[in-house]
């Protein structure tokens, strides 16, 4: 179910698209509206779209989404300061709305700590609410821990991690990768026996990570178990060739087919 | 005396012109953000894009062999530190494209400091990013919907007192 809405959201909308008619008819929001909808047309980053972006914001320099949705194509094409000038404007208009996808590109863009500045300001306003990645993958407190985990700081990672596991409305909202997420610090914070218990559980709701198998791996191993860290191995190998296998897009600590190798040539004495 | 009067009407006149200008600039949009032309004083002639005309804009389709580590670990290898580049602390952007034929060209290289902002850093040390890119080699062009594409794609350095960091 989770799996289906999250392809629904990635295709269907990205931010929250803005309904035109809430605004005045004849104003200059609702005209500004209505020329972004006809920008989204375009294909993104086209001179089509972009020229209408601009007659938008001409139009209604306060009208926040259009430049959300001009900047895109900069993020995604390696233009960065110009896509953060254009976004920042929309951000000054509406912070809530835009801050997250803000800290989104700075986690692409592995300048974690802008994207944890950004977060934190994010979480601490009136009203926040809970956000995702534009691909719907992860919840934004995911991010937060993985982008604190990336500047050394495994604990407070966890912390947020699992505070928002905990904080989930119901079971059902718990992502598809969130306890992947979860064991990989502890891991990395060298707390291998509750590795081990939540990459177990990661298991259970998402078996298809290569990535899942290699970490549990690497707990039985640190724990010595070394008889289950290669059968963990040697899953991840042959989940790691399957040709459909499922990519975890903000992994931020990605396994590589190399890595798996190595690990089981070193068991290679174990049976 | 006279000639110099003439210059100075003309002067003034050409910067009242330029000034008018300058106030109805025309946007200039691009067919796609980020299409990078031929620049004589940056680009291999050599380097030809398959179809000019239709150059995807789908970094996902473009691969490195050996994926993103393998990447930093060549970009690494070649990276030849300096100990005038310690004073740098930041980010170089690298936008390039990958022709069908698994070559790079079409390098721009956007270098800003750690909170985002642009920034500058020694021309040399600017050359040296730009070679390390143009020799890379391992590229796999993109392939989508069974066919075979030029592409643009970006990658990120990060810059810590010279050194580059593995992100």
């Amino acid at each position: 179910m989770r799996t289906l809405l999250i392809l629904l959201t990635s295709s269907l909308f990205s931010y929250a698209q803005p309904n035109c008619y809430i605004y005045a008819e004849n104003s200059q929001e609702r005209k500004a509206c209505e020329l972004s909808y006809k920008a989204i047309q375009y294909p993104q980053g086209s001179k089509a779209s972009q020229k209408l972006f601009d007659q938008a914001i001409a139009i209604a320099p306060e009208f926040a989404w259009a430049y959300y949705e001009k900047s895109v194509p900069y993020f995604k094409r390696g233009l960065l300061r110009e896509g953060l000038d254009i976004l920042n404007k929309a951000i000054k208009i509406d912070p809530k709305e835009y801050l997250c996808y803000r800290a989104y590109w700075y986690w692409q863009y592995k300048n974690y700590n802008l994207c944890i500045e950004d977060l934190e300001t994010y979480y601490k306003l009136p009203k926040a609410y809970v956000q995702f990645t534009p691909g719907g993958d992860k919840d934004m407190r995911i991010i937060l821990g993985l982008a604190y985990a990336k500047t050394n700081q495994y604990k407070k990672g966890i912390e947020i991690i699992s505070n928002c596991i905990i904080n989930y409305k119901s079971k059902d909202d718990i992502g598809l990768t969130d306890y992947h997420s979860l064991g990989i610090l502890y891991v990395l914070d060298k707390q291998y026996s509750k590795a081990i218990a939540t990459l177990k559980k990661q298991l259970t709701i998402n078996e298809d990570m290569a990535d899942t198998n290699y970490f549990l791996g690497i707990a039985l191993k640190e724990k010595l178990n070394l008889v289950e860290a290669k059968k963990q191995f040697t899953k991840a190998l042959s989940k790691y060739r399957e040709t459909n296998r499922f990519i975890n897009i903000n992994a931020g600590f990605k396994v590589y087919l190399l890595d798996i190798e190595n690990e089981i040539a070193a068991l290679s004495q174990i049976n | 005396m006279e000639s110099k009067t003439y210059l100075l009407i003309l002067i003034l006149i050409f910067s009242f012109i330029s000034c008018v200008n300058s106030n109805n600039v025309e946007m200039i949009y691009k067919d796609q953000i980020g299409d990078t032309s031929f620049n004589p004083n940056l680009d291999d002639p050599e380097f030809k894009f398959c179809d000019s005309t239709n150059v995807l804009h789908k970094r996902a389709y473009i691969s490195y062999s050996g994926g993103k580590r393998a990447l930093e670990k060549a970009i690494i290898k070649h990276y030849e530190f300096k100990p005038e580049y310690s004073g740098f602390n930041g980010y170089f952007i690298v936008r390039f494209a990958i022709n069908c034929n698994n070559e790079p060209g079409r390098i721009r290289i956007q270098v800003l400091d750690s909170n985002f902002n642009q920034t500058n850093c020694s021309e040399v040390l600017m050359q040296h990013i730009q070679t390390i890119f143009k020799n890379l080699k391992n590229w796999n062009h993109a392939i989508y919907k069974g066919e075979d594409y030029d592409g643009y794609t970006f990658h990120v350095i990060k810059i810590d007192h010279g050194k580059i960091q593995s992100t």
